[in-house]
């Protein structure tokens, strides 16, 4: 029988860890499961226009660091004409029904990623010990996304809201452990619950 | 560390680049006769300037996203960065 296993199944541990003693509002760290991740990329000779395509209402982003969102989906900008699209429900559906695949191609990454949310007030502080990104708040604010490193280490980072600071960080399934390792030792200093 | 402005990105760390070569190289034009040395010059030799120079640069862990850059050889000053269908607009 094939038991379905998580990203992080043998990595991430519920509790607290580090430097918690005593203190209120700690950083929380989980893994994120059954997301559904698709990359959408329009081809090169494709001569659709971008802006008039919506995805239940939401439209893509066409710049760096934006993130377009409604409550199921938030779908990011990763680079000139590619897009990631995450959520928790089903999306093959929508994706096929709206991205033709002549102009478009549709990579299903929803297996191929280990996904980390990070939520405190130094959620930031815990980023900005391994990654080059400029997070100061005129630069990189609630919705904007980055791909970047942490700790040489490719990750796609998702700033979801500021009251709690929460940020989804994504990186390659396999390259998941070190990752997650990275993350926990960073966030020892500050002290950190496993949720 | 250089940091690099990606025309798609935005200024990064050269952390997330990789250097990749010559930017002035241009490559022969397909299916026309081409004799050995002008193959040979464009496979193997490059010039090695000490001062500005036209490099590619890649965004690795980032956009993916090839790109010119200018820079100096010697002190590593980035003068401009541009798309690869695009001029300097320095």
């Amino acid at each position: 029988m094939i038991e379905k296993v998580s990203a992080l199944h043998f990595d991430h541990h519920k509790g607290l860890f580090g430097d918690h003693e005593g203190k209120n509002n700690l950083l929380k760290i989980k893994e994120i499961k059954d997301l559904n991740i698709f990359q959408v990329a329009k081809f090169k000779k494709s001569s659709v226009d971008i802006s008039q395509i919506k995805i239940d209402d939401v439209s893509l982003p066409l710049s760096n660091p934006l993130v377009s969102h409604n409550s199921d989906i938030r779908i990011l900008w990763t680079g000139p004409d590619t897009w990631t699209f995450i959520s928790e429900n089903p999306l093959k559906e929508k994706i096929t029904s709206s991205f033709n695949d002549i102009d478009f191609g549709i990579t299903d990454l929803s297996h191929s990623r280990a996904a980390i949310q990070i939520q405190g007030d130094n959620a930031i502080d815990v980023l900005k010990k391994g990654s080059p990104v400029n997070f100061n708040e005129d630069q990189f604010s609630v919705n904007s996304s980055a791909n970047t490193t942490y700790n040489g280490i490719n990750i796609l980072i998702d700033f979801i809201s500021l009251e709690p600071k929460t940020l989804n960080i994504y990186s390659l399934r396999s390259f998941g452990g070190s990752f997650y390792h990275s993350i926990t030792d960073s966030a020892l200093e500050y002290g950190y619950e496993g949720i | 560390m250089l940091e690099i402005r990606c025309p798609y990105c935005g200024k990064r760390s050269q952390n997330e680049f990789s250097y990749g070569g010559d930017g002035n190289i241009k490559r022969p034009t397909l299916g026309e006769e081409i004799n050995t040395k002008d193959w040979d010059d464009f496979v193997y030799f490059r010039d090695n300037p000490r001062g500005k120079h036209t490099e590619l640069w890649h965004h690795t862990s980032g956009c993916r996203q090839w790109f010119k850059a200018s820079r100096d050889t010697a002190t590593h000053e980035i003068f401009a960065t541009c798309k690869m269908n695009e001029d300097f607009n320095e």
